[in-house]
């Protein structure tokens, strides 16, 4: 009787460490998964930030150290959208601001911008906030030529399908920001703040005051070259400045590689 | 891991084709060396394949740093340069030398979880560091491995093998050779990881005794003469140095390319990652060009120079692009680079990309 029950408990025992050792494996596997999603996750995001800022912010207990940096900033907003936007289904809506802005961020993404901001129709993006960038005017001016390029092409299309077509503004102006992590808690970004991000703000807006469509300070004319062809406007005052500011509208004929992607 | 590394890094078409060239792969075969498909898609430039060569065969030439680390620096570097052919071997040639997959998934996420200790921890966080080298490492940091008990040379020998890695990586991933499917599908069957093992034991003592013999360890005084001088001197006692010395003078005398193109493409890559140094040994070649200041600040600032007209004119953009790059963009613009330049003028291209990023790297240690 006594062996009859030894031999039971050993076997429970045995039952109970088999299901241990599956348990174990199956959490191994799951790991592993879990690893393998995660790795992936951290590569994809590392296409759209650099490596050493993903690894920053997933290390736990380190903070990003504020920098002041030199960075060119870029506004673009559509002209007219949002009375567009009372007239359209609101589906459609948003199906065209998606559309606009699917062309927009990788146009920018290709000249070595960042897209940091989108707020309604209008996107703000960056050139040298992230890493140092010794070309960022001539990238940014670059990228409007290839955003331009890009909505010409989408335009073609709104036009076939029948409806209304797009018109935006871009301002581009650089200078000194600090660059950090700002905002609290759950809600806070790697992002700039400084007057420079102000003044291209209010250029953008100049855009629809002279009627064009690309405009840059003189921050900006110093870094390109002769192939671009700029027409100087007037000077012009802006709110929070107490001087006029000069402003260039950067040809459409100006060249270089701006040909749309295929989609 | 196969599939997540076909995830992650993407991989085009290749861009060049396996060349016939019987001398080469004699040749090859002479050193003690196997002929592969990078060395042929690379014979029609000599300077180029023999540095090739000699980055894919270095670590038969370790001197100083510890062997065990080698494969692990490699293919972290491979891995911040997203060469999915490298990645793929040294993690073969990784799992081949007896590494359980877990360790090597753990020195490819974070290496202070890996099984390594203080000392080996350190060289492949530093080597991490310098093939991202934005921002750069400081030479304080290769102090502090000398600090941990690595010898100056052990050090400068790391750096080399961070700088030829970072060559190699370009090098194979513009051209985009195919993976060695062969050699990864070999890791993952536990028989065929005892053949490989058994086989890479044979060639390597095959491969040491033939390959080392034939290079010198050339002292620091004989590196000093010619462009980067100073950079490949702190390479002197090294084997590896022999074949950087003559990679840079073989680049800068070969004339598929001018003089002038190859000097701009080297300053753009320095002015891409602040390196000083490099940017002076580039204005130094491109003085001897009759470039003068103006012209070199001008196509510099612009990434257009009035010496690379027609179908040259897009170089410096690209060369620009070899230094940050998103794999299948980078293999795209060189295809269409190919498309403009012609096959010899774009390998010498990739070369000297390629090589102006190692050499950044190995300058590195000479600023403060």
């Amino acid at each position: 009787m006594l062996v009859l029950l030894e031999l039971g408990a050993i076997a429970a025992l045995w039952a109970t460490l088999l299901r241990a050792h599956r348990h174990n494996r199956q959490l191994e596997q799951l790991m592993a998964m879990a690893d393998s999603k995660l790795m992936l996750l951290q590569r994809q995001f590392e296409r759209f930030v650099p490596a050493e800022l993903v690894e920053q912010l997933t290390e736990a207990g380190r903070d990003i150290e504020p920098r002041r940096k030199q960075v060119t900033i870029l506004f673009a907003d559509l002209r007219g959208f949002t009375a567009m936007c009372d007239e359209l289904d609101p589906a459609l809506t948003v199906t065209i601001l998606n559309d606009y802005f699917s062309r927009m961020i990788p146009a920018i993404a290709r000249h070595h911008g960042q897209v940091t901001e989108l707020v309604g129709d209008g996107l703000l993006a960056l050139f040298g906030a992230l890493e140092n960038n010794p070309w960022q005017a001539l990238d940014a001016v670059v990228a409007a030529q290839a955003m331009r390029a890009e909505l010409a092409a989408y335009n073609a299309e709104l036009s076939a399908r029948g409806l209304p077509t797009l018109r935006f503004g871009i301002g581009i102006h650089s200078g000194e920001v600090v660059a950090g992590m700002i905002g609290t808690g759950g809600l806070s970004k790697f992002t700039i703040t400084g007057d420079p991000i102000n003044v291209a703000s209010r250029i953008e807006g100049l855009t629809s005051h002279f009627q064009v469509d690309l405009l840059i300070t003189d921050e900006i004319r110093s870094g390109l070259d002769e192939r671009f062809q700029l027409r100087a406007m007037p000077p012009a005052t802006v709110k929070g400045k107490p001087a006029p500011i000069q402003t260039y509208f950067v040809l459409p004929e100006s060249v270089p590689d701006t040909a749309p992607v295929a989609q | 891991m196969a599939k997540l590394i076909d995830e992650i890094i993407q991989w085009g078409e290749p861009l060049l084709p396996v060349a016939t060239d019987p001398a080469w792969e004699a040749e090859i075969l002479s050193r003690g060396g196997r002929p592969n498909n990078v060395d042929l898609r690379m014979s029609p430039l000599p300077w180029l394949r023999e540095f090739v060569f000699s980055a894919r065969t270095y670590f038969y030439n370790v001197a100083e740093m510890p062997e065990r680390l080698f494969p692990m620096v490699a293919m972290v570097v491979a891995q911040e340069n997203a060469c999915r052919y490298c990645y793929g071997i040294n993690r073969s040639v990784l799992k081949i030398s007896g590494y359980s997959e877990a360790f090597i998934d753990a020195i490819e996420r974070d290496v202070r979880v890996a099984e390594l200790d203080d000392k080996e921890s350190a060289v492949l966080a530093f080597s991490r560091r310098l093939a991202r080298a934005r921002p750069r490492p400081l030479r304080a940091e290769a102090e502090h491995l000398i600090g941990l008990g690595y010898s100056p040379l052990a050090v400068a020998e790391i750096v080399s093998c961070v700088a030829s890695s970072s060559f190699y990586n370009r090098v194979i991933t513009m051209t985009a050779c195919p993976p060695q499917e062969d050699l990864e599908q070999a890791s993952r069957s536990p028989l065929d990881v005892l053949k490989q093992i058994g086989a890479a034991f044979r060639q390597g003592i095959a491969a040491r005794r033939q390959i080392t013999r034939q290079i010198q360890s050339l002292p620091a005084v004989a590196l000093m003469g010619g462009p980067f001088g100073t950079a490949l001197a702190s390479l002197g006692g090294l084997p590896a140095a022999a074949g950087m010395k003559a990679a840079v003078d073989g680049a800068m005398a070969s004339s598929v390319l001018s003089a002038a193109a190859k000097g701009l493409i080297v300053a753009v890559v320095a002015r891409a990652l602040g390196c000083t140094y490099s940017e002076g040994e580039a204005r130094r070649l491109l003085y001897q060009e009759g470039l003068d200041d103006a012209a070199i600040d001008s196509a510099l600032a612009t990434l257009k120079s009035d010496h690379l007209q027609g179908a040259h004119s897009e170089l410096l953009s690209w060369a620009r692009n070899t230094v940050k790059y998103d794999t299948p963009v980078m293999q795209q613009e060189t295809h269409a680079l190919a498309a403009q330049l012609g096959q010899p003028a774009v390998l010498e291209a990739i070369g000297t990309a390629a090589l102006a990023n190692a050499l950044v790297r190995l300058a590195m240690l000479l600023e403060h």
